[in-house]
């Protein structure tokens, strides 16, 4: 069935012509449209930084709503860090501003000789001249934009200097600091020569039936406020997950070689928020604001989440929490990936350590555990494509290639994507939604969350297994990435913050039906939306097939499968990769 | 959320254009800023050339829709950009006395409070557009803050 079609914008840049025309007529917003655009118009082969490569920008139905945090754009191209289908989604203000121009799907196809941006404000959309934003990192553009303008309220998505200079882990970045992070969409976008994309939009979006979708609007809200994680979630946001990580015993300290990190206090969401935060922020229509400004002796700026906030103290073995801030800072102005950036840097360490490289093959700069001066410079080099940086732009798999088979054992990357700061050996569901998931080594394609909470009854409602509610348990961990996979595919449609619908799950597919049969006036049931998820799961599936993926692939490096969590509370644990992909397949009724 | 609320509170539909209440947001420095009418003392706005605006019993300020010429200028005397417009100027009228932004605001940021009398005139000479004369007044309303920041002040103390 076709559940709705949006508007599509064509922008080839090769020819610079602007034409509109529809959305796949059988998706369900967001993802959904991109992976089935890909699919459909690219041919299997192609160079993801060549011409031929297509960058798809969503959103959904329900997008700008009054449902709340359906703030997200998504961004889909080839994938030219892992070769394989990429997509990434970024929250803030810009997707709803998209949705209020009436523009529901950019697809942007060729390469410019210039630099331009796309300038839409509702009906008028034109492509401009770029040339003088060249260089600026994410924010100096941003701002830029907006001044020249004249226009505070319009939304901007930028490309800093890595997205420039196509290192393969760019990102494309809204409200400065709001990123679609993961997969390299940024040097997609970086390769067509489009610096950045600005919008306004002014056009109201308008539920066909009010009562019932207001009904779904205010069951979210209560579903949040009732959550336990709501005070945390606005105190921390995603940082207030470190503490746990450390009783779980999956942190992954000095690079996965220890999961206890001695100065965890130092480095701890407390301190964080005690010594650098001064004030919440918000995404779109989101009574959670999980998110919070920052001020260092350094610099300031939005964020870090967890991801950057571990990745830069206890993943490469620092305890200066200040310095972490400021390179996660940097890093959102670079236009770079806080996680692959991370892991590059955390991996280079552990082979400086293991003596496998030593500091005059990195231009002699100090890569000891928590080096301050590797820490400040490598971004740098990473986004400027400079010394050694232009091998580090390339991603740990390529980069491993040049030091060798001891430094490539050391790498913590699935299919080329980096992974996250977590020990995927003491969360099994976690270790399989990165083996398996369609973008690579990814923990939040849609998050086994329920592993963490130990509650039996969520698991028997959701997958039909109690076991899977324990995260050292391999029994049903199948069905729960599968479940975790459709509520991530669903979320990246509707658009919705999956810090709220996966990581608190407190929306379903009975609550997400709600709210597409209340928007759009028609019966929508909670098997169409499963089935259309089902759909575009296998859709991916056929896309990375065709690029050559193989069932070899979907699994763990090395270091996870055959060495055990060497010390903390998860101490010798291991895990059965293969057992749980083949239970996976089997669920997935795939050979 | 204020925005979303009162744009669907009024209109059923969703979209700041037609909220009378707007964040001014500066990501650079990250402030926002809500801003609503203030029924200032200076009521700029009530020059209307076609005597569609009065002062209603709580201090708002009513628009006579028959009278309305939608010309903007109220919009454009408007020293914070307070005043929206979407095919006619849009008023906060208060919500009756309970207004639906301060009910959904999650950090208790708004408040409504009556008696109290806010003079703008310090910001009657700002020129710019409404958006940029809201994000004016936001930077200037948060001078003190960021200076607290820059003095080693934080969320929590
Ligand atoms: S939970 Fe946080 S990240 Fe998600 S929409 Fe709300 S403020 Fe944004």
């Amino acid at each position: 069935m076709s559940i709705y079609q949006g508007s599509s914008l064509r922008v080839d840049l090769s020819t610079q012509e602007i034409s509109r025309g529809s959305t796949p007529e059988n998706g369900i917003g967001g993802r959904t449209w991109n992976s089935v655009t890909l699919l459909r118009e690219l041919d299997a082969g192609i160079d993801p930084l060549g011409p031929e490569n297509l960058l798809c920008i969503s959103v959904g139905p329900l997008t700008g709503t009054e449902f709340a945090a359906t703030c997200r754009i998504i961004a889909s191209a080839k994938s030219p860090l892992t070769g394989i289908l990429g997509d990434s989604g970024a929250r803030g203000f810009f997707g709803p501003e998209m949705r209020w121009a009436g523009v529901d799907q950019i697809v942007f196809s060729g390469a410019s000789e210039e630099w331009k941006y796309l300038y839409i404000d509702n009906d008028q959309i034109e492509l401009r001249d770029a040339s003088h934003l060249v260089g600026l990192d994410i924010t100096d553009a941003t701002v830029q934009l907006i001044d020249e303008l004249g226009d505070p309220d319009l939304q901007v998505a930028a490309i800093g200097p890595a997205g420039e200079n196509m290192v393969k882990y760019a990102i494309i970045s809204c409200n400065l600091a709001r990123a679609c992070g993961r997969t390299g969409m940024g040097a997609v976008m970086g390769s067509k020569k489009l610096k950045a994309i600005v919008v306004r939009g002014t056009k109201p979006t308008r539920p066909a039936d009010p009562d019932r979708f207001q009904k779904a609007c205010s069951d979210l809200i209560a579903n949040i406020e009732a959550h336990r994680q709501f005070r945390s979630r606005q105190l921390y946001g995603t940082t207030r997950i470190m503490d746990a990580l450390a009783d779980y015993g999956v942190l992954p300290a000095y690079h996965y070689r220890s999961a206890v990190f001695e100065d965890l206090e130092k480095v701890s969401s407390d301190a964080l928020r005690r010594d650098h935060v001064v004030k919440g922020k918000a995404c779109y229509n989101c009574n959670v604001y999980c998110s919070r400004y920052n001020y260092t002796s350094y610099s300031e700026g939005e964020g870090p989440e967890y991801e950057a906030q571990a990745a830069f103290t206890v993943k490469v073995g620092g305890s200066d929490l200040e310095l972490a801030v400021h390179v996660s800072n940097m890093v959102n102005r670079l236009g770079l990936d806080c996680i692959s950036t991370g892991e590059v840097i955390a991996w280079l360490m552990e082979c400086r350590h293991e003596g496998i490289i030593s500091d005059d093959d990195c231009d002699g700069i100090d890569l000891s555990w928590g080096s301050k001066e590797a820490l400040l410079k490598l971004p740098e080099l990473i986004a400027h494509r400079q010394g050694i940086g232009d091998l580090l732009s390339e991603g740990t798999k390529r980069a491993a290639e040049k030091f060798g088979t001891e430094a490539k054992k050391l790498t913590a990357e699935v299919k080329g994507l980096e992974l996250f700061s977590a020990d995927p050996r003491g969360i099994k569901g976690y270790g399989l939604m990165n083996a398996v998931n369609s973008r690579g080594g990814d923990h939040y394609r849609g998050e086994p969350m329920i592993e963490l909470t130990g509650d039996e009854e969520l698991a028997m409602r959701r997958v039909g297994n109690p076991q899977a509610a324990h995260r050292l348990s391999e029994e049903g961990k199948g069905a729960l990435v599968n479940y975790a996979e459709h509520m991530g595919l669903l979320s990246d449609s509707m658009t919705i913050c999956k810090n709220i619908s996966c990581c608190m799950d407190v929306v379903d597919f009975d609550l997400a039906a709600d709210a597409y049969s209340g928007f759009l006036g028609k019966e929508i049931s909670k098997d169409d939306l499963w089935l259309a998820c089902s759909h575009v799961s296998q859709v991916e599936r056929d896309f990375n097939l065709r690029e050559g993926l193989k069932r070899e692939d979907d699994t763990l490096p090395d270091r996870f499968v055959n060495h055990p969590i060497p010390d903390g509370p998860a101490e010798g644990t291991t895990i059965n990769i293969h057992k749980l992909v083949d239970d996976y397949y089997e669920v997935k009724g795939w050979e | 959320m204020c925005e979303v609320a009162c744009s669907a509170g009024h209109f059923g539909a969703v979209s700041p254009a037609l909220a009378r209440i707007r964040v001014a947001k500066m990501d650079e420095t990250g402030i926002d800023l809500a801003i609503a009418c203030f029924s200032c003392k200076e009521k700029p706005c009530l020059e209307c050339p076609t005597e569609a605006l009065s002062v209603g019993d709580r201090g708002e300020i009513v628009l006579d829709s028959d009278y309305c010429d939608a010309c903007g200028l109220c919009a454009e005397a408007c020293p914070v950009g307070a005043v929206g417009f979407y095919e006619e100027p849009l008023f906060c009228d208060l919500c009756d006395g309970d207004p639906n932004c301060v009910k959904v605001c999650p950090s208790e940021a708004l408040t409504y409070e009556t008696g109290k009398e806010v003079s703008l005139a310090p910001f009657l000479e700002v020129g710019g557009t409404p958006s940029q004369r809201r994000v004016h007044f936001a930077g200037v309303m948060a001078e003190p803050l960021r200076k607290g920041w820059a003095e080693g002040r934080r969320v929590d103390s």
